[in-house]
């Protein structure tokens, strides 16, 4: 063993005689202090559209943290008194057949819908990120094998398994709902992730740590996931309508979370039946739901345009 | 110093297959991209592998390193026999053999700081402290010309030629008694280009590695190398001493090779412009 | 009078973070029949300035804030679009570094040949065939006729440099301007390229304007040489006296920095290497631009104070410096010992 001893002294000594000896820093000052998020922060506000989407989806967000706050109205109070009321000042969004006021109730309704969204978002990132990620980096027949059954549950219909789910577990609350709707809504972001990994394992920096001597895991988690952020986010914006939509689809079939509780859906199979003499009742959700998902489309569009590391490097010094 | 050769490589073949087919695939062809290849590199000295796209040349110093397992051949590294090598035994061996990559733009990973790249390999070989390792870190950069100060940026705010430093401190950090250089100037300009090489030598003399010089560049090569391989199609057509293989070439494509490479005088390049009309055959381009 | 006159360039992008001064100040003219190749490293402004000349930059975020490029007695710079089309393909022809990327993979080589030829010559849809045909016999790819049929993919690198220099040359232009021609191809393919370009050159009657950063090419290809630095030519001369004779401190040290082929004690011997960068062009010195990594420069000189003009230093030799090689007193000696 002492000649490795032997060898590491000498490499430390020589390492220090190179030093003092060196052409000193002939590489010469960086080329710019910047960082890769500001740049990234700087080509999403130059996007018009994205900032008017990001400032809707902020609205919104706004609205329904804040609405409850605000607006003092308990949800839950019944008058029949004033059932059915246009909006107006003391109502800014009118009153439901229960003399209940809707402003607080849609606020509210926000944040369950949003609270769901958020939850499924992330349970789809998650299983879709595993999934992915471990059939990517695999490869070989392990890969074949996943995407193959991948490529069979993608003939599955997205809203029928998620009724089926729920009729499954029999009671609708939060968490089944939060299943209902990851159930089959993972596979695209499984399918996005492995082709990142897949390409990401291409790069000299990965072939540099395994030559290195790193093993799989400092691999994955240190030079492939991270690098995998930028489409995550995206994801994150791309997935989270399409769930808030599915929620409010099956609580106006009437498979929602139960009263009184509310959720944008509910909030619209209420005033379905009243459309005729009181349409602003189902009108209002309507429209939050449409803000919502188009606000966070084109902030995903935004951000995948931010985020493209797309290297503009021309062979140079 | 010992006669034994520090690397050996016997027989090397990487074929790669082809595969094609409707719903299974099959195996059609094979890319035989490097076709029994053998050489040696002795110890403190450079070996050059020469050739142009397609050669091989990459692909072979892949195999040196065990980044690809080989189809067939052996490998003996300081005597020992390495290409059936696998888990903590090739762990083990990585410090002795390493690399540096062509293009500084995609060698080093993007999301982590200088520092972190140089140090890595210590980190996963569990050298040192966290403290000793970052004065290593700061050694190893001055060492290469790279001013140790810059330890927490990350390599976008750096030029080529300077990320290039990087990786090369990168593969200095282990101590590896071989370095694997894969084209390492090729994406520089050529004032950067000189430095690098320059670099590379004082290298060599103050911490006693041999390199695996692998480029298309014949001329960066013959001021790097003591012995040179030529390869063409997987194969090597003529090893020598350099100054033998470029003075005194005997195989029809060196001569060819080295007849085509254009060289900076006027009158010089009139002359090779005659000799290249006469191995004009060798010179037939791939359709 | 030259065919192409350049006078006083200045090319600039405005971008974010400052304008880049690309090409600042760059004045050469061409004659018909030569070629002058263009060398310098990234950054030095060459392509932008052979794009300047087409009037292809990008505008956002370039333009062309002053100077002029006259060509064939008009200004280039002060033309319409549609002229500068016309003048395009037909009078000025340009080829570009990758070939792999230059030509349409969903159209059959003879379809894009035939197509430029039918832009500029209206011809029909035969005899653009046999035309084409006839120029990829030109440009000696074998079986000239039954590879019009094929698709880009079909060709190597090299046989595709080849169609995209039979599209340039197809409408007979009288200029072509070739922007790092070889440099994404292997060296043997490289010089059956340039033979190629040489050849056609003298039969077209063409000038040819080569730009490389490769030293060895301009010295096989080129009749006169111009040096590009940080956007300015820094030296301008003939091939044969920028080799053997070259004034301006970069070209000695771009020169020095050269491996050695054909030399002796190769293996032992250091490069020339150039310290530090070149400088950023936002923020260009306002002085000489290579002063910082210029051996020669002294402080307190006019190096850093005053911007070197480019002046004659000898017959057909200019350099833009305040300390050529020839004016340096006891320097003559080492410039003849290499």
């Amino acid at each position: 063993m002492s000649s490795t001893e032997e060898r590491q002294t000498d490499f430390e000594v020589a390492l220090v005689h190179a030093a003092e000896a060196s052409h000193l820093h002939d590489a010469g000052a960086a080329l710019r202090r910047s960082s890769l998020w500001r740049d990234a922060l700087y080509r999403f506000t130059s996007n018009r559209a994205a900032i008017i989407a990001a400032v809707a989806f902020l609205m919104m967000v706004g609205f329904v943290v804040l609405g409850p706050i605000v607006d003092r109205a308990d949800p839950y109070a019944v008058n029949f008194g004033i059932a059915y009321q246009s909006p107006s000042w003391s109502h800014p969004f009118g009153t439901d057949e229960f003399g209940r006021d809707l402003f607080v109730r849609t606020a509210l309704g926000g944040r369950l819908s949003i609270e769901i969204g958020l939850a499924a978002t992330v349970a789809i990132m998650l299983i879709g990120i595993l999934y992915g990620s471990i059939s990517g980096f695999l490869g070989g027949w392990v890969d074949n094998a996943l995407m193959r059954f991948l490529d069979t549950l993608y003939g599955l219909p997205y809203l029928p398994f998620a009724i089926l789910t729920l009729a499954i577990f029999g009671v609708v609350n939060f968490w089944t709902m939060v299943v209902a709707l990851t159930v089959a809504s993972w596979f695209t972001t499984a399918r996005v992730m492995r082709g990142q990994i897949i390409s990401l394992k291409e790069n000299d920096y990965v072939r540099a740590a395994r030559a290195v001597g790193a093993r799989w895991q400092r691999i994955l988690f240190r030079h492939l996931l991270p690098n995998t952020l930028g489409v995550i986010i995206v994801f994150v914006f791309l997935e989270l309508p399409g769930v808030v939509l599915g929620e409010a689809f099956l609580s106006f079939i009437g498979l929602g979370i139960n009263p009184p509780k509310a959720s944008w859906g509910s909030l619209a199979e209420d005033g379905y039946t009243a459309y005729n003499t009181h349409p602003y009742i189902i009108i209002i959700p309507s429209i939050c739901i449409a803000w919502l998902i188009l606000s966070a489309f084109f902030v995903a569009d935004g951000l995948r345009d931010a985020l493209d590391p797309r290297t503009r490097e021309t062979k140079e010094g | 110093m010992s006669s034994t050769p520090l690397l050996v490589c016997e027989g090397l073949k990487k074929h790669f297959p082809v595969r094609k087919g409707l719903l299974v695939e099959r195996t059609r062809d094979w890319v035989r991209a490097v076709d029994d290849v053998s050489f040696e590199v002795h110890e403190g000295e450079t070996l050059g592998l020469v050739g142009e796209s397609g050669s091989g040349k990459s692909t072979t110093g892949y195999c040196v390193i065990r980044l690809l397992d080989l189809t067939a051949g052996k490998i003996w590294f300081n005597g020992r026999e390495i290409s059936g090598l696998r888990g903590e035994q090739l762990r083990q061996l990585r410090r002795e053999m390493q690399i540096v990559f062509q293009d500084p733009y995609a060698s080093l990973n993007p999301r982590m700081t200088v520092g972190d790249i140089v140090a890595e390999p210590l980190v996963v070989h569990d050298i040192g402290t966290r403290r000793s390792r970052q004065a290593t870190v700061r050694q190893l950069l001055d060492v290469v010309g790279f001013d140790p100060s810059y330890v927490n940026r990350y390599p976008h705010e750096f030029s080529g030629g300077q990320r290039q430093r990087i990786g090369i401190a990168r593969a200095l950090a282990l101590n590896p008694r071989l370095i694997i250089c894969d084209e390492p100037v090729s994406a520089l300009d050529v004032s950067i280009q000189a430095q690098i090489l320059n670099l590379l030598k004082d290298l060599q003399r103050d911490f006693a590695l041999s390199y695996l010089f692998i480029a298309h560049d014949l001329a960066v090569v013959r001021t790097m190398s003591d012995r040179i391989a030529v390869m063409n199609r997987g194969k090597i057509v003529e090893m020598g001493l350099a100054h033998d293989v470029y003075e005194n070439p005997q195989d029809e494509y060196t001569k060819a090779l080295l007849a085509a490479v254009p060289v900076p005088d006027p009158v010089r390049m009139r002359e090779r412009k005659v000799e290249r009309r006469r191995l004009r055959h060798a010179l037939a381009e791939p359709i | 009078m030259a065919l192409l006159e350049v006078d006083d360039l200045r090319t600039h992008f405005f971008t974010r973070e400052g304008v880049v001064h690309a090409v600042d100040g760059v004045s050469f003219s061409v004659e018909t029949g030569k070629t002058l190749g263009i060398v310098g490293e990234s950054g030095s402004g060459k392509s932008v300035t052979a794009l300047s000349i087409m009037g292809l930059i990008p505008r956002p975020p370039a333009r062309i804030v002053s100077g002029s490029v006259v060509f064939d007695g008009r200004d280039l710079t002060k033309l319409s679009e549609k002229s500068l089309e016309d003048i395009r393909g037909s009078q000025i022809a340009m080829i570009f570094q990758d070939p792999m990327t230059s030509l349409n993979p969903t159209l059959t080589i003879g379809t894009q040949i035939t197509e430029t030829i039918r832009r500029h010559h209206g011809l029909s849809r035969d005899q653009a065939r046999n035309r084409a045909a006839e120029l990829l016999e030109e440009v000696h790819i074998p079986n000239a006729r039954q590879r019009l049929d094929d698709y880009p993919h079909r060709y190597s690198g090299g046989m595709r440099q080849r169609v995209m220099i039979a599209i340039a040359i197809s409408c007979n232009p009288r200029l072509l301007i070739a922007d790092e021609p070889t440099t994404a191809l292997d060296v043997t393919v490289q010089a059956g390229i340039l033979d190629l370009l040489d050849e056609l050159r003298t039969e077209h009657q063409m000038a040819m304007i080569l730009i490389t950063h490769d030293m060895g090419v301009v010295a096989e290809a080129a009749d006169d040489v111009a040096v590009m630095y940080a956007g300015q030519i820094v030296e301008h001369a003939s091939s044969e006296d920028i080799f053997n004779r070259p004034e301006h401190p970069y070209t000695e040290a771009l020169l020095g920095a050269l491996p050695h082929l054909e030399s002796e004690n190769v293996r032992n011997e250091r490069l020339t290497a150039i310290p530090g960068r070149p400088p950023d062009l936002v923020n260009p010195p306002s002085a000489c631009r290579f002063a910082a990594r210029c051996v020669y420069a002294n402080l307190g000189d006019s190096c850093t104070t005053v911007p070197p003009e480019l002046r004659e230093i000898r017959p057909g030799h200019l350099v833009r410096s305040a300390h050529p090689a020839s004016e340096r007193a006891g320097h003559r000696e080492e410039v003849g010992a290499r």
